[in-house]
């Protein structure tokens, strides 16, 4: 066994690999390995090891997906994109592969394995001394490994034979690594990266992260490091204590649930997919060089069945794709973004419209799914593809109860196409009883800020409650006539005028078509308005219908001063007219001009 | 009471059935006593002073006026004109449901205009009284109310005017009324029964083991007892043929009732020996 003459501290390995044991160690001008005095040299020692490594890239590509199938975590199945045979590998698995460079990396029954991520053959395997594996880096030559010890990490350096080279014992939380030309860059503490030579265990450089950071990633031929944004491992590097780094970041918005675009590196993933891994965010580095953006303008989230598509500038929601079963698990590609679903299938959709451009399969459902695509560009698919409100409305009448949350947001994208078919949407879904109330409050609010889809709203009011034929809920009235009255559309005022005198209605919904008709109505209207005056301002039980009262004697009013005035000062002198009502017409006769007094 | 609760096991199983078929009853009895007998004479009130009250907009006067209108009943039917107008005009709340009521009570077709506008009242009571009214008061007008509240959202408002329409002869309403029964609204069975034609009345008999056996054999046991004139012979067979294909205990059960009020002459004997044979060929029938 090797020790290092520079070993300052060193723990139990509680692993069998009879490899070097070292914990920390340090070097002129150098941090000491995960050591927590070391002082920010401002990108020197990190600008050191990019000088060192500039020209490496990280050798292996590898564009591979895999999943954990089989009831019993069983089975790990690989399906290389570059249309290879798929391959199956039979093993326990009790957290989720990773994918590092061309290997794989499985834990279950006791052993870490090592497979040909392009071919499923066994490279090697080791006992995992029940450590769990939380991340892999590969630079075709080594694998790092980071297995979590509870209340510290071990960091594996394991040859393509599978002798552990050496091991690092640390009491931090060491995140996922990766591996570039010999020097293993691992996150620690939500903030640096150290680079470790992986033949000797030295710390070669650090670099302190002003974002939180927990992952190294080899993506396309370059290093990132990240979790909540992306920087490049580029000769910025160095400025990325004072923010001067290469980065990106998702534009901040609104999306269903709570999605991660990167799960914290220091967590250990089961086999099997979790909620989290149905609310995912995904994105792409733009390229290895040049200005640092996200690759084809476009980052995508996930929320069980639904997969939508934003800008990556300005974070407008650009198409909504349905899908048949839910997401569990994926991978921004260039040129789009593959998604893998419960039922073991395989999609890459089109990074442009949202459109299917490939699919595969692993040909049983699966329990989870990691993906990496180094090289993989998404196809471009040949359907145009219907428009976003189509695309939204397929998504918002989907009766699955999971996708609320998700529906709420996109009937609120929808509220902002201009197209009449949203306007024609929205109402379906506020006059749809299946629907969930949420929805159709959030579809009614919508509907009032409309200002098109007329002949929607006007087939909408044409509707009623009807138990013989299952209208089973009124058309939303109250902000059809919000819309209506907001266009100065008169057009709907029979209609507005029939369901003052609906019972099925809400009082709001009453309240606000009178308030439309108020404005709107006609003297085609005048027989209507004043039966439901007649009917209301002594009976009216609650402050809606008062109101709606009010409403219909301003339109009486407008219509017909002469009698209209003797109407309703006749009813404000009536004792059995409701004192709210009554406050309201003698408001309204103060205000009309042209007192007509009645005796 | 002809109909009151015939078939015991009707009642027991559905008292909202057993409460249209009392509805329905009464309805028939009316009927019948207008047709059988010369109209009995009404003493006519002297209305004017309840009229004068109505016109007070006093509340307390006027719920005075329909106090005294409603003791005096059809007899006060000349105030009906004026009760309705005050209604028109708008009444506190109770006072609306009050007067409404008691234009029913009136059965005078004068208040049939006024009654449809509150038969879509907000007021899920007043909306009962209206509907409940209008099979009272009657009339074209009334019918077509009465067809668009089978669609209401309230249960009792769908089963009274369901009721109703079967106690006015609303024949052209057993379209909607079997959307009705097709919908649950019970009573609609029952008024069927009274209004359907030939092909109507088998339509009816084919919801047998689809809807609930009481609700259908309510409708039948009209069909049955229907005169010949509006209902042959070949279709009251043709009704017994479907209850005995039930081959069921219930069906026994109601074929032995049916049995027992089937007298001469107002069933033919072709008629009582179908029943005869169907009362033995259920005898033994399933559960």
């Amino acid at each position: 066994m090797k020790r290092s003459k520079r070993t300052c501290a060193s723990a139990s390995l509680g692993l069998a690999f009879g490899v070097t044991v070292m914990a920390c160690a340090g070097g002129s001008g150098r941090p000491r390995t995960f050591s927590t005095d070391w002082l920010d040299d401002q990108g020197k020692s990190i600008g050191e090891v990019q000088a060192r490594l500039k020209g490496t890239r990280p050798s292996p590509t590898s564009d591979v997906v895999l999943a954990v199938a089989g009831a019993k975590s069983e089975k790990l199945l690989g399906v290389p994109l570059s249309g290879a045979p798929p391959w199956a590998f039979s093993h326990a698995m009790d957290a989720r592969p990773v994918l590092a460079g061309g290997v794989a990396i499985g834990s279950g029954g006791g052993e870490l394995f090592a497979l040909d991520a392009a071919t499923g053959k066994k490279l090697w395997s080791r006992l995992s001394g029940g450590l769990a594996l939380i991340g892999a880096g590969d630079d075709g030559v080594v694998t790092a490994l980071t297995l979590s010890r509870g209340t510290g990490s071990t960091i594996l350096i394991v040859d393509r034979s599978g002798h552990v080279a050496r091991e690092i014992e640390t009491d931090k939380q060491a995140g996922d690594p990766a591996v570039v030309g010999g020097v293993v860059f691992v996150p620690w503490a939500n903030q640096y990266v150290s680079a470790i030579d992986a033949s000797s265990g030295d710390e070669l450089g650090r670099v302190t992260v002003r974002d939180k950071v927990s992952r190294a990633l080899t993506i396309g031929g370059a290093l990132y490091f990240g979790e909540v944004a992306i920087l490049r491992f580029d000769d910025q590097i160095r400025r990325a204590s004072q923010g001067g780094a290469s980065r990106v970041v998702i534009p901040a918005r609104e999306l269903p649930g709570t999605p991660r675009l990167l799960v914290p590196g220091t967590e250990k993933q089961p086999a099997g997919a979790t909620a989290r891994d149905r609310d995912r965010l995904f994105a792409r580095p733009s390229a290895p060089e040049g200005p640092l953006g996200i690759d084809s303008g476009r980052f995508y989230a996930s929320y069980f069945c639904l997969v939508l598509g934003f800008d990556a500038g300005l974070g407008q929601l650009t198409w909504v794709h349905t899908h048949a079963s839910d997401v569990i698990g994926g991978e921004a590609v260039r040129g789009g973004v593959l998604l893998c679903d419960e039922e073991g299938g395989i999609t890459v959709l089109d990074s442009r419209s949202g459109q299917v451009s490939h699919t595969a399969s692993f040909g049983e459902p699966i329990q989870s799914c990691v993906a990496h695509a180094d090289t993989y560009q998404a196809p471009q698919s040949r359907e145009v593809g219907t428009s976003l409100a189509k695309q939204v409305t397929e998504a918002v009448t989907n009766r699955e109860a999971t996708l609320v949350t998700a529906q709420r947001l996109l009937l609120r994208e929808l509220a902002l196409v201009s197209e009449e078919s949203a306007t024609k949407t929205l109402i379906d879904i506020a006059s749809d009883p299946r629907a969930a109330p949420l929805l159709v409050a959030d579809a009614r609010a919508a509907i009032a800020t409309r200002r098109n889809g007329i002949t929607a709203m006007l087939a909408s009011l044409g509707k009623h409650y009807d138990f013989l034929r299952d209208v089973l809920l009124s058309p939303p009235v109250g902000p059809i006539a919000d819309a209506l009255e907001a266009m100065k559309e008169s057009k709907g005022a029979p209609l507005l005028a029939s369901h003052l005198v609906d019972p099925a209605n809400t009082d709001d919904d009453l309240r606000r078509a009178a308030a439309a008709l108020a404005t709107l109505a006609s003297k085609e209207e005048l027989p209507l308005l004043r039966r439901f005056f007649a009917m209301y301002r002594s009976s009216g039980e609650v402050d809606d219908v008062g109101l709606a009262v009010a409403s219909a004697a301003e339109a009486i009013l407008r219509l017909d001063p002469k009698a209209g005035r003797a109407l309703i000062e006749r009813a404000t002198k009536d004792p059995m007219t409701g004192n709210a009502a009554r406050a309201r017409l003698e408001v309204l006769l103060t205000a009309a001009p042209g007192a007509l007094q009645v005796k | 009471m002809r109909l009151t609760c015939f078939a015991w096991f009707v009642c027991l199983a559905s008292p909202t059935l057993a409460l249209a078929l009392e509805a329905n009853a009464a309805a028939q009895e009316a009927t019948e006593a207008k047709s059988l007998k010369p109209a009995p004479a009404v003493t006519r009130v002297d209305v004017r002073p309840i009229v004068a009250k109505l016109k007070t907009a006093e509340a307390q006067r006027i719920q005075e006026a329909l106090d005294e209108a409603r003791l005096a009943g059809p007899a006060a039917a000349a105030a009906a004109p004026s009760i309705a107008e005050a209604v028109a005009l708008g009444l506190s709340l109770p006072l609306t449901q009050f007067a409404v009521e008691t234009l029913g009570e009136l059965e005078s077709d004068a208040g049939t205009a006024v009654l449809t506008q509150y038969a879509v009242h907000r007021n899920t009571k007043v909306r009962r009284a209206a509907v409940k009214a209008l099979t009272r008061t009657k009339g074209p007008a009334a019918i077509v109310a009465l067809e668009h509240a089978l669609a209401d959202s309230d249960a009792l408002v769908r089963g009274t005017a369901a009721s109703g329409l079967g106690a006015m002869k609303a024949k052209t309403t057993v379209g909607e009324l079997f959307l009705a029964l097709d919908h649950r609204v019970n009573e609609a069975a029952v008024s069927i029964g009274q209004l359907c034609n030939p092909e109507q009345c088998e339509k009816l008999a084919s919801k047998l083991g689809k809807l609930s056996f009481d609700v259908v054999t309510g409708g039948l046991d009209q069909v049955l007892f229907r005169p010949a004139v509006e209902v042959s012979d070949d279709a009251k067979v043709k009704v017994l043929g479907r209850i005995r294909e039930q081959g069921t205990i219930e069906g026994n059960k109601f074929l032995k009732e049916i049995q027992k009020r089937a007298v001469a002459p107002a069933f033919s004997a072709r008629v009582r020996q179908a029943i005869d044979q169907a009362v033995l060929a259920t005898a033994g029938g399933v559960k």
